[in-house]
């Protein structure tokens, strides 16, 4: 369908034609009309004069010829109005013809027109009176009458024609409306198609025009501006992309509260490190998705001084992580300004830098306590308890205990910075790890018979053997047992077994013992690290002993997990692979 | 509550404001309670002493809520559920004060306990303690979703705490019976053990108003003099 444009055009060209049609027909009708009629009177008129001229009586015997001369009808009226003689009507039945008002003209002027219908001859007539004068009196009238009928049909005649062209005119500029407005809308139509794709966002490629005036300027405009717009979204995606790149591959987590202090984007790697512990906290407000009051504190302090801000805290349930939180703001048009926070997880950092100071501070007591003694002993001997043999001897054992413990702790530590060094030299075979269970059950039995402990090889001798260094393998087993045997009460049982898995072993060390709470867990492969510090070292312990497996087993391509609840016992399990590269 | 937009977005921030500072108020309440716990259970008396000055922040954020609670009464003249939301709210934000009282209390007790040999390792004290933090949790978490679920749980925690204060009570008793230099500690644990129920009493008030404020019911008597 056409547009409104297109019948616009259409129509303003019809009634420009209509409109003059009508005007010059209001003009030509009533000229056309006077011109004839007014030939038509100046004939009778001359016609008239001539009988006029003639005497009454000879009027009356001439009006026949006189008729056919002048084609009219003639007739001739005396002074009191009665009809003498007509051309066409016997003027016996005629009535008197004084009143007419061609007749009264003439008596009045000399001579009269007048247009009219005729009653007699019953068509539209024109008349014209002449009075006939005997010395000076008015003796009668002669009265020429002519049917108006020719000028109408002349009239009508010219109007056909006339209506004729108008007819052609109408077509003609009906075709030139439809060719102009067509011409016109085209383009225009052209302009609107094309806007209204690229309003839909389809693609529209450039817009070509034929046309040579205005509309092409506008169509070159058009192009302009959408190549500007293609642009500047394609600039924009980019931007966006780019930045939504970086958003996500961050091991930052990024955070985006909206002008309302909603949360409007959380990074991929936030909802990672919180989603377990806060579930979907986008729309939410940092109260209502944290309820943290350190991170609600620098929230506040930062919308006082709408300065960037940080600060390290503490997030999630069980197992908490320590965030640096840092705040800044995302300029935008006043009141719709946006609030970036970036949460940098810190809690290995922590975790490293509480490890160290607390293996300085352990390593330091560890020795002291030792040295304290054999120092305090030795002092004792020297201020003269050598004399007594009895005390001698025994401050010499104490002091040759507290020797071994340093020389332990001293090897203990050395075995693990080797390892840590990778100085430690691997010699990887296929072991055998039943035979490796005897052999360090062999070593502890006697420890555990003093304890009423009954230790259980439960590990198949028929295992597929491991890719292990015997020695170290020993080692492994020989510290995690020694430790189920040390805190497992009188009376319980141990238990060594393994499962043999598609790509590797896993050997089980149960015990009946106290358990370990789950926070515990956590730091018991750290050096130094004593559930029950007094105890423990009472039982003889550095302290390193898990750390050593726990490095051991990393050599082996494996890996120590603990499971236990306090009460239930503990259950130290060790995986080793089949196959792994021997980076050791 | 969240779904529907206020015609104000100013309006629909206050209200909002409300929301946060009660969530606020509730984890400085719940870390009053842990830490004078803590207080207790690590001898720790300098931490009993940080609860007793933070009280002052939780008093100041109190009157803080109630004050734009009262603006917006005013100004806003709210009807239907936002009227029976600032109500609640001005309600909830007197219980989370008082509980931040009673971990005063609490940590006074701590204090003077700390000063006398340990009488015995405390093990109900610290469940206690965690039940009821997680029944002021879930409380204002049942306030910001309307979540009445959470309200029927919270009520039915209060329950737990009830048998442990009784469990707490009885053995205590039978510390009391056998040596008499151990009354004044038994005492004061008990003292701590029955603000630790009376916590719980006001974490289930939290509750009570939060189904008020989601169905109209009031639910804290049997009996109740309001009803529309």
């Amino acid at each position: 369908m056409k547009g409104r444009l297109f019948f616009k055009i259409l129509f303003s060209y019809l009634a420009i034609v209509v409109l003059s049609f009508l005007i010059l027909n209001s003009f030509i009708k009533d000229e056309l009309r006077t011109v004839m009629t007014g030939k038509i009177e100046r004939e009778l008129l001359a016609y008239a004069r001539l009988i006029d001229l003639s005497s009454p009586a000879d009027i009356k015997a001439q009006i026949a010829p006189v008729a056919a001369i002048s084609r009219s009808r003639v007739t001739l009226i005396d002074a009191r109005g009665a009809v003498l003689a007509d051309s066409v009507f016997d003027p016996l039945k005629m009535d008197n013809h004084l009143n007419r008002p061609e007749v009264q003209e003439a008596r009045v002027r000399g001579e009269g027109k007048s247009s009219r219908f005729s009653a007699s001859d019953n068509m539209d007539m024109f008349y014209v009176a002449v009075a006939v004068k005997d010395r000076g009196r008015i003796a009668g009238y002669v009265r020429l009458a002519r049917t108006l009928d020719d000028v109408k049909k002349t009239v009508n005649q010219i109007y056909r024609s006339f209506l004729m062209a108008l007819v052609v005119i109408f077509g003609l500029a009906l075709m030139l409306a439809l060719l102009f407005s067509y011409t016109l809308t085209r383009p225009v139509r052209i302009l609107e198609r094309f806007t209204e794709k690229l309003r839909r966002g389809e693609p529209t490629g450039t817009l070509i025009l034929q046309t040579a005036d205005e509309t092409r300027k506008l169509a070159d405009n058009i192009n302009y501006l959408v190549g500007e717009l293609q642009d500047k979204i394609r600039q924009a995606d980019e931007e966006r992309n780019k930045l939504m790149a970086a958003l996500t591959s961050l091991s930052e987590g990024i955070l985006i509260l909206d002008e309302q202090d909603k949360i409007e984007f959380v990074s991929r790697s936030l909802s990672d490190l919180l989603f377990a512990y806060y579930g979907d906290i986008e729309g939410k407000t940092l109260a209502e998705a944290f309820r943290n009051i350190d991170l609600q504190k620098i929230f506040h302090a930062f919308k006082v001084n709408r300065e960037a801000a940080s600060a390290e805290v503490t997030m999630g349930g069980i197992d908490p992580v320590i965030l640096k939180v840092s705040l800044s703001e995302i300029s935008g048009p006043p009141g719709e300004e946006k609030i970036m926070v970036v949460f940098h997880d810190v809690t290995r950092l922590k975790k490293l830098e509480r490890v160290r100071t607390d293996f300085v501070a352990n390593v330091t007591h560890e020795i002291r306590t030792p040295l304290a003694a054999i120092i305090g002993y030795l002092e004792t001997l020297q201020q003269g308890a050598m004399s007594n043999p009895q005390d001698a001897a025994r401050f010499l054992d104490i002091m040759l205990k507290q020797a071994y413990r340093l020389n332990r702790l001293v090897e203990d530590l050395m075995t693990l910075s080797k390892i840590e060094l990778g100085e430690v030299e691997f010699r990887f075979e296929e072991v055998s790890l039943h035979a490796v269970a005897e052999s360090v059950i062999g070593l502890m039995e006697a420890k555990a018979a003093a304890k009423g402990i009954s230790v259980a090889n439960q590990i198949g001798a028929a295992m597929r053997p491991v890719l292990g260094d015997r020695d170290r393998l020993n080692q492994i087993l020989l510290n995690v047992l020694d430790n189920a045997i040390k805190f497992t009460p009188e009376g319980g049982v141990v238990t060594l077994d393994a499962q043999q898995r598609e790509d590797g072993v896993i050997v089980s060390i149960s015990d009946t013992g106290a358990g370990i709470a789950r926070e515990e867990i956590q730091r018991l492969g750290e050096r130094f690290y004593r559930i029950d510090k007094t105890r423990s070292r009472e039982l003889g312990g550095t302290g390193l002993g898990l750390s050593i497996v726990k490095h051991l087993m990393q050599a082996h391509g494996g890996e120590m997990t603990i499971n236990s609840r306090p009460g239930a016992g503990t259950t130290v399990s060790l995986y080793f692979p089949f196959t792994h590269d021997f980076r050791a | 509550m969240d779904e529907k937009k206020h015609t104000s977005s100013h309006y629909e921030k206050e209200l909002q404001e409300i929301k946060d500072g009660l969530i606020y108020l509730g984890a400085l309440t719940e870390k009053a309670i842990q830490d004078a716990m803590k207080s207790l259970s690590n001898r720790d008396s300098e931490l009993a002493k940080k609860v007793i000055g933070a009280d002052d922040e939780i008093d100041r954020l109190d009157s803080d809520i109630e004050e734009r609670c009262i603006k917006i009464l005013a100004l806003r003249q709210p009807t239907a559920i936002d009227l029976r939301f600032i109500t609640t709210a001005i309600k909830i934000t007197g219980h989370l004060e008082r509980i931040g009282d009673m971990a005063v209390n609490i940590s006074e007790k701590a204090m003077q306990l700390n000063e006398a040999p340990q009488l015995k390792p405390y093990i109900d004290l610290p469940r206690m303690t965690d039940l009821v933090g997680q029944m002021i949790k879930d409380s204002l978490d049942s306030f910001i979703r309307a979540d009445l679920k959470l309200a029927e749980k919270v009520r039915r925690m209060e329950q737990e705490i009830d048998d442990l204060n009784e469990q707490i009570f009885r053995e205590l008793l039978t510390f009391m019976m056998e040596d008499s230099k151990s009354i004044h500690r038994a005492l004061l644990i008990m003292q701590i053990s029955k603000n630790m129920e009376r916590i719980a009493d006001h974490a289930k008030g939290v509750a009570d108003m939060v189904t008020y404020m989601v169905t109209g019911e009031c639910v804290r008597h049997r009996t109740c003099a309001i009803e529309d």
